[in-house]
C-alpha cells in the first residue's frame, strides 16, 4: 500500500553527507511507489537551499539532489523562513524586504513557516527526520 | 519502531538509544554510526542484547571502509531496504 | 498536549542551547504544532534537560533566553512536558530548579511516550 511521507531535514549540507542520504532516501521511497509531498528544511537544514553554494566537481550537490526530486515528482522543498533568512537564504520577496539585490535561494526551494511542517505531518503516514552529528 | 543512529561510538546518544531500544524495534546505523558495527570493537554488544533487529546502511558502511568488517549480527541494507524498514515501522526516532 | 495512543507528535529535544540552535528549533516546532491545535508532547532527554536550568541570563551573549521561552509555553497551551529523570539527577537539577509544568519520567515512561505517538521528531 502506498504511504505518504514527510521528511524533516535538520542537517546542513556541509555537515557530513546526511543531507545527501536524505535526498537518496526520498528518491528511493518514490521509486517504491510512495508519495513525498513535502520536505521541510529546519534549523541548519535550511542551508540546503543556498543557491550560491559551490560543490566540488567530484562531489554531489545537495541542492541539485533535492531539486531533482522537485522537478521529477513535484515534491515541495520548503525552507523554514526564520531559519533561512538568518542564514542569508532569501527569496525575491525577502531580498526586497531586507534591501538585498537578489534572491539567494536555489530554484525549486521555497520559504515557508512551521505551519507547513505541521500540516504535512498531519496528512503523513510516515515522518522521517534527518539530523547531523556535527 | 525504527531507530536511526548516526553518532560515533561513545557518544552519549548511543547510551540513550540503547536504553530505549526494545526487542520488536529495528535499528539502522548510518553516518558515523556505522563504526559501532565494527566486529572487533564489540561496541554493538549492548545493541545485540536488546533483541532488536540490527541494520547498517550499505553506502555509509562502504564510505567508511567498514563494509568487510561488520559484526555478524548486522544486516546490510541499501536505500531501498531503508525505505522498507520505514514501511514496517510506523515511527522513527533519529539519534545523532 | 495529548498522550492519546497513536495520535499526535512527540518532540524529543536532546541538545542543550549553547553551540547549537537545535534546542530552539525543537521548542519552535512544539509551539507551532500547538498553535495549530494539533496534539503535541515535548520530552527533554539526556543533555536536553540542561535547557531547563534556572537563572539563565543570555543577555551578554546576545541570544534569546531559552528558559524564558520554556516558561512562556503555558501561554501557548503547552502546559506540561516530560523530563528525563535520570539525566536531571545526573546534572543536579532538583524539583525546585524545574518549571512547574515539568514531569519527571523514567525510561519505561519515556518508552511509553515513544509508543503512544504517531510521529516522533528527534532534535
Amino acid at each position: 500500500m502506498p504511504l505518504n511521507y514527510c521528511l524533516l531535514v535538520l542537517a546542513a549540507p556541509v555537515s557530513g553527507h546526511t543531507s545527501l542520504t536524505a535526498a537518496r532516501f526520498g528518491a528511493a521511497l518514490l521509486a517504491r511507489g510512495h508519495t513525498l509531498e513535502r520536505v521541510f528544511f529546519l534549523d541548519n537544514g535550511a542551508s540546503n537551499g543556498l543557491a550560491s553554494a559551490v560543490t566540488p566537481q567530484d562531489e554531489r550537490s545537495p541542492q541539485q539532489a533535492w531539486s531533482e526530486l522537485a522537478n521529477t515528482h513535484g515534491t515541495e522543498l520548503v525552507l523554514c523562513v526564520s531559519s533561512a533568512v538568518k542564514r542569508g537564504l532569501l527569496d525575491a520577496a525577502e531580498a526586497q524586504r531586507h534591501g538585498f539585490p537578489s534572491a539567494t535561494v536555489y530554484p525549486g526551494f521555497t520559504l515557508g513557516g512551521l505551519g507547513l511542517l505541521v500540516e504535512a505531518m498531519q496528512s503523513a503516514d510516515r515522518v522521517i527526520t534527518f539530523g547531523a552529528a556535527g | 519502531m525504527l531507530h536511526t543512529l548516526s553518532c560515533a561510538p561513545g557518544h552519549p546518544a548511543v547510551k540513550d538509544c540503547i536504553a530505549l531500544l526494545r526487542a520488536n524495534d529495528a535499528l539502522l546505523l548510518l553516518g558515523d554510526g556505522v563504526y559501532i558495527a565494527l566486529q572487533h570493537s564489540e561496541d554493538w554488544l549492548a545493541l545485540q542484547q536488546s533483541g532488536a533487529s540490527l541494520h547498517v546502511l550499505d553506502a555509509d558502511a562502504r564510505a567508511a571502509g567498514v563494509r568487510q568488517r561488520l559484526a555478524a549480527c548486522f544486516t546490510v541494507v541499501d536505500d531501498d531496504g531503508f525505505v522498507s524498514l520505514t514501511e514496517q515501522h510506523a515511527q522513527q526516532m533519529a539519534w545523532y | 498536549m495529548s498522550t492519546t495512543a497513536d495520535s499526535g507528535v512527540l518532540v524529543v529535544t536532546r541538545h542543550p542551547q549553547p553551540g547549537r540552535s537545535l534546542a530552539r528549533a525543537a521548542l519552535d516546532t512544539a509551539l507551532a504544532t500547538a498553535a495549530f491545535d494539533q496534539p503535541v508532547t515535548l520530552l527533554f532527554l539526556g543533555a536536553g534537560v540542561l535547557q531547563l536550568l534556572p537563572q539563565q541570563d543570555s543577555a551578554s551573549v546576545g541570544v534569546r533566553n531559552l528558559r524564558k521561552v520554556i516558561d512562556s509555553m503555558p501561554l501557548y497551551d503547552l502546559e506540561h512536558y516530560y523530563v528525563d529523570a535520570e539525566a536531571a539527577e545526573h546534572f543536579g537539577l532538583t524539583a525546585e530548579d524545574l518549571p512547574s509544568g515539568a514531569m519527571l519520567v523514567d525510561r519505561d515512561a519515556q518508552r511509553s511516550l515513544f509508543d503512544n505517538h504517531q510521529h516522533i521528531l528527534g532534535f
